[in-house]
């Protein structure tokens, strides 16, 4: 399946993967699922889940303050 | 709002927002009369704290319970020097008095826990959420959402910031609609682990500032549903859309958090956790 990532604040990422997860997606650029969401039309989707979309958002987790 | 009662000393410090016809005598008056409570005064809390005293707000609330190291120094723009060792409640509250003798600041000098955040928060028509951990973070957005006051998010790390707005409205996500929990203690660093880059935080602080002065004078268009991320590396914004989650925990169509004291905010700060 071909999917293309936008990882928000970087470009984007073509990835080619066999029934992917969301979570196999993250992986693909590189990304720890703790570190990271995968969004779909604004909102989250679980990364076990199989992928569904061919172009999908990857938000990372910052905390410093 | 108290009436317009701006003095002949305000109407010249304040003379650059008055004469907009998009703040007039009566947003100024607006900010005067507004209580916005900052929480952290270190990196994102010093940019937040200056610019708000300096626009006329007439009660900001500084919650922290750290002292100023010299390490803070590189991007904590309140404190200096002599303040090393200070409460930084203590040392931001000195700064805005020299700054604006307008604006009354209520010092609480005490950590953010489920104890005390929901009387915190009460007390205060906007929060600006500037702390550096994920626990402090969870619990704000839980107090805030179920409480429906307005916060300002910003986060930091080496040069990346992000930063959104959550209205606290029917329609408007939280923090959970898009991170659900926190991760494991240890997988996301922190600035003392990973560095920061000093002038990061004035700029992500200023957005948080901007957003936080147009909540409090009912004008302009904040990032409710968009979140804005900043690379100075390489001097670009991106804007992520983010909407309501029907399975948020918080403020989805079933949520399992009602209250703070469902929480235990460590860890994953997850229900029960």
């Amino acid at each position: 399946m071909h999917v293309t990532v936008h990882v928000v604040g970087e470009d984007a990422h073509e990835v080619d993967l066999p029934d992917p997860t969301y979570g196999d997606l993250i992986a693909a650029v590189d990304l720890n699922p703790h570190e990271a969401t995968v969004l779909v039309d604004g909102r989250p989707v679980p990364e076990d889940a199989p992928v569904e979309h061919d172009e999908v958002r990857v938000l990372r987790l910052i905390k410093g303050g | 709002m108290s009436g317009l009662s701006l003095d002949p000393e305000q109407l010249d410090r304040y003379s650059r927002h008055i004469i907009m016809d998009e703040v007039g005598p009566e947003g100024q008056q607006r900010l005067l009369d507004s209580r916005i409570l900052c929480l952290g005064a270190g990196g994102l809390g010093s940019p937040v704290i200056q610019y708000l005293a300096a626009a006329g707000v007439g009660t900001i609330g500084i919650a922290d319970d750290d002292v100023v190291e010299r390490s803070n120094l590189q991007r904590q723009v309140v404190h200096g020097e002599s303040d090393i060792g200070r409460p930084k409640v203590d040392s931001a509250a000195d700064f805005v008095a020299e700054q604006n003798p307008d604006v009354a600041v209520e010092r609480h000098e005490t950590r953010v826990t489920s104890e005390n955040v929901e009387d915190l928060v009460a007390e205060y028509d906007v929060v600006v959420d500037g702390s550096d951990n994920f626990s402090t973070r969870y619990l704000v957005n839980d107090a805030c959402t179920l409480a429906g006051v307005p916060f300002s998010h910003g986060a930091i790390l080496k040069f990346e910031g992000q930063v959104t707005t959550f209205e606290a409205r029917e329609e408007s996500p939280c923090y959970r609609c898009i991170f659900p929990e926190a991760p494991p203690a240890g997988s996301v660093p922190s600035c003392a682990e990973a560095g920061v880059l000093g002038v990061l935080p004035g700029t992500v602080g200023c957005i948080q500032a901007t957003e936080a002065v147009k909540l409090a004078m009912g004008y302009g268009e904040t990032l409710d549903g968009r979140l804005v991320l900043y690379d100075a590396a390489d001097m670009t914004f991106d804007t992520a859309e983010i909407r309501k989650n029907p399975n948020c925990p918080v403020c989805g169509e079933n949520p399992d958090i009602g209250s703070v004291h469902d929480v235990e905010y460590t860890d994953t700060c997850a229900i029960g956790d």
